[in-house]
């Protein structure tokens, strides 16, 4: 009975194994479709230069994936260094187009027997097959709840706040680039010795394209997801056929539909339908861990020398002059458009002064995607308008924020070690933590997407603050808040104060900013217009003109 | 000379299928990977209308543009509309557009078989025109004059008309769009019809042209159509017809001075030198990312 359904076994282990080269970087948000001529280069390299006979007693399989992993990530990486600057569908067809010029090159080549391709003895058993899938699998459970897993899926959900968090995008996006090729290096390699033969045309566009539409049938949400769709994908025929289905245009027409009917009522794919049940939760038991101690009062933390940010001829921020003391709250105020938020992603790292100098915790401001070494040396911050990675959890959320406090773990989850859990157990006593400090730990398992807008507001900070920042920048975080809340906000900035982080506080409310702050600058047309204590900035003329018109209401004067 | 009008020629094929793929992409910002469906349907619609039914070619031409806008139609509510909104549309409507093409090619070998179907012999005028030294066909010429045409058509349309502004304002902001009083979706609807028109009235030419229609013809146009969009800057309609004419230079040359078997790297090759030296293509505007 199972003898029947041995070729359709392994082909779907095989096929499972295809998706999950797609699903390596979908789960950090790239499209990719390159993966069929990795697989075929592999695929060549493998069982060509192989002999067919054992290798010291090895059969040429043993050999020949570890080969053509290895052919897989090396021309990934090849291929990687010009191509992941590009996003979206950019990569898609790069990738797509270098898979088409691999498919005729191997054609027109000599050493893989052209259009003829290759024949191979058959060596792959469904055995074989499925224990390679389990291996793979096996990665991407643990690579799931590893630092470098959620560094993939911040980047997915939103690349600027992930490299907000230190989150280093180039490398990560790499990596998962490299682990496509291997994975896609052995599918070539198993493909091989399971069909026979190999040809140049057995990877072309179709099969990139099915590799990708199992993998997003299946989902990119969970591990399992491509094995979901591969079972799904691959038995549809099957089933037909056993019930008799033979009308050579049916079979076709109905994957076509099932495939449209997946996509468009399951939005998270097949493996949306699986609850997950492993969401990381919060242990109180477990206290918030020893980090460093930050700077004693007045160490400097920030210094800006005539710094400037022109976009053409549009000055947004002019000849600016900072000096920023640990412990101290910061308030930067002014009209809207007046370079608030420039000044602070100049501070940040996410874009490079055009003229002048600065220092920030020691980092003088720089080249751009320098966005992570500024996290890495303690500046962390909230944006105007929330970035959350809404289909992560609120503790997940936090736990991205604590990436810079924490070590990789990926390896030696790999290895069960008990160290890989501490250290889980400290990121996660570290978030959570953060989260009560903001009044959102019962919410810890939501997801951020379902939060409501002062929560949002509320989980930007503990993010932000889960990496223990030494200078922590808020931008706006009071918009849309009422009194008491703000009121809270207020307080809640003062005791971290207190505790040693020093905050630049961008904000609209004025009546806050002057109860909150110990230091005021006032921003306008990009350069500044008054610095001082609040009760000095409050009388000041020139920022009354500046902020309410000469002729406005009083009532925010405090 | 005569290779440079051959390259002409497909290459105005090229650029006609082009047009349409990157007008949905540079107005809805969507991949429709059902394009390549709608060329091959109509390619073997148009067989069918001219070899069973004895039509001419001179009314097989817009019977296949009205089939292939209401195509566009059923491709736009079917793959397209029910995603709206949602967070992965993107990668969402790849697939789904995967799927409906499929459909659409099972529906056809239902119909059609998966045979390679062919004209009749005697179903255009063999009028030859001597130019010069150069042969030129009277399909050629109407290959060309077609596609110019409804080219200048919605170069027209685009740029002039209420339609045109619509579409224009939702590829600029679809909500302030709406905002403004724009029925978006009606928009929406009229750019899929307009974009499936264009690559179903290609499909017919180039079944004319090569005098056959295969199942497989999809993806190869589809391969190429991606590139040109790429090499002409995503969404630019003017960068799309240039470089679909460069594509068929290119490939012509290619065949002359290369070998035929090399004649399919050149369409990656550029458009993997565009990529890297300019991703905007060369004639799309560069897009700036906000905080």
């Amino acid at each position: 009975m199972l003898g029947d359904y041995t070729a359709t076994l392994t082909l779907i282990a095989l096929t499972a194994i295809f998706a999950y080269s797609f699903y390596a970087v979908l789960m950090a948000g790239q499209l990719s479709l390159g993966q069929a001529g990795l697989a075929s280069l592999a695929g060549f390299s493998a069982t060509v230069v192989m002999p067919d006979s054992p290798v010291v007693g090895l059969s040429p399989l043993v050999v020949g994936i570890p080969v053509g992993m290895l052919v897989g990530a090396c021309v990934a990486f090849l291929l990687g260094l010009p191509v992941m600057r590009l996003r979206g569908v950019f990569l898609a067809i790069a990738t797509l187009g270098f898979a088409e010029m691999v498919r005729i090159v191997l054609i027109n080549a000599e050493w893989t027997g052209g259009a003829q391709g290759t024949s191979v003895p058959k060596l792959v058993t469904p055995g074989i097959a499925w224990g390679c899938l389990l291996l793979v699998a096996y990665w991407f459970w643990r690579l799931g709840g590893s630092r470098f897993g959620r560094g993939l899926a911040a980047i997915r959900e939103d690349e600027l706040a992930a490299r907000a968090m230190g989150v280093h995008i180039s490398r990560y996006r790499m990596a998962a680039f490299v682990t496509s090729g291997a994975i896609a290096g052995m599918y070539g390699v198993l493909l091989a010795y399971f069909s026979r033969f190999i040809t140049p045309d057995d990877f072309g566009f179709a099969a990139a394209v099915d590799g990708l539409v199992t993998a997003v049938v299946g989902g990119s949400l969970l591990f399992l997801g491509p094995l979901l769709g591969s079972g799904f994908l691959t038995s549809v025929p099957e089933i037909q056929r056993a019930l008799g289905v033979e009308a050579g245009w049916i079979r076709p027409f109905l994957s076509g539909l099932l495939l449209l009917v997946v996509i468009l009522f399951l939005p998270g794919g097949l493996s949306s339908l699986i609850p997950r049940w492993r969401t990381p939760r919060l242990d109180p038991s477990i206290p918030a861990p020893e980090l460093p101690a930050l700077p004693p009062p007045g160490t400097s933390v920030l210094s800006l020398k005539g710094l400037g940010k022109a976009y053409g001829g549009l000055h947004a921020v002019r000849s600016v002059d900072l000096e920023l003391g640990s412990g101290e709250i910061l308030g930067l105020i002014g009209p809207n458009g007046a370079g608030k938020t420039t000044l602070v992603n100049l501070i940040s790292g996410l874009s490079v002064p055009t003229s002048g100098t600065g220092t920030v915790l020691g980092i003088p401001l720089g080249p751009e995607g320098q966005g992570h070494r500024f996290a890495r040396a303690g500046v962390s911050r909230t944006f105007q308008h929330s970035k959350l990675f809404d289909r992560l959890t609120v503790l997940e959320n936090a736990l991205v924020g604590a990436h810079v406090v924490t070590r990789p773990t990926l390896l030696r989850r790999l290895l069960w070690l008990p160290s890989a859990r501490r250290d889980e157990q400290r990121a996660l006593a570290q978030a959570g933590a953060q989260l009560a400090r903001v009044g959102l730990a019962d919410r810890a398992g939501v997801n951020a997407g379902a939060l409501s807008y002062g929560d949002r507001r509320r989980l930007e900070i503990a993010r932000a603050l889960a990496a223990h920042p030494t200078l922590l920048i808020l931008d706006e975080p009071a918009a849309g808040m009422n009194h008491v809340e703000a009121q809270e906000l207020s307080t809640l900035i003062r005791t971290l104060a207190e505790d040693g982080i020093t905050v630049l506080l961008i904000e609209h409310n004025v009546r806050m900013v002057l109860e909150t702050c110990t230091r005021i600058v006032v921003l306008n047309f990009g350069g500044v217009i008054a610095a001082g204590d609040p009760a000095t900035i409050a009388k000041d003329p020139v920022v009354i003109e500046a902020y309410l018109g000469s002729d406005g209401p009083a009532d925010s004067r405090v | 000379m005569q290779q440079v009008l051959n390259g002409i020629f497909a290459g105005s094929i090229y650029a006609l299928f082009a047009i349409g793929f990157t007008l949905v992409f540079g107005v809805l910002d969507r991949l429709n990977l059902a394009h390549a469906a709608v060329f091959t349907t109509s390619a073997y619609v148009g067989i069918e209308l001219v070899a069973d039914l004895g039509l001419s070619i001179w009314l097989a031409i817009p019977a296949v543009l009205v089939m292939g806008a209401v195509l566009g139609l059923v491709i736009e509510r079917v793959a397209f509309r029910p995603l709206k909104g949602r967070h992965d549309a993107h990668f969402a409507g790849l697939i789904s557009s995967i799927a409906v093409g499929g459909m659409f090619l099972a529906l056809l070998q239902a119909r059609y078989g998966p045979d390679t179907r062919r004209f009749p012999a005697d179903a255009f005028p063999s009028t030859d025109f001597e130019l010069g030294g150069v042969r030129i066909t009277l399909l050629q010429l109407v290959i060309l004059g077609v596609s110019l045409g409804l080219m200048l058509g919605l170069a027209y349309l685009v740029n002039r008309t209420r339609l045109g502004r619509g579409m224009r304002a939702v590829a600029e902001n679809p909500h302030a769009a709406a905002v403004l009083g724009v029925n978006v979706d009606r928009v929406t609807a009229t750019t899929f019809a307009i974009s499936s028109a264009l690559g179903a009235v290609a499909g017919v030419l180039l079944a004319f042209y090569v005098n056959s229609a295969q199942m497989t013809m999809g993806f190869n146009i589809e391969l190429k159509g991606l590139a040109v969009i790429i090499v002409g800057g995503m969404g630019s309609l003017k960068g799309a017809m240039i470089g679909g004419i460069a594509l068929g230079l290119a490939e012509v040359f290619a065949v002359q001075y290369v070998g035929s078997s090399w004649r399919d790297v050149v369409a990656f090759g550029l458009l993997f030198g565009i990529l890297l030296l300019r991703p905007q293509g060369l004639f799309g505007a560069r897009q700036v990312r906000e905080v």
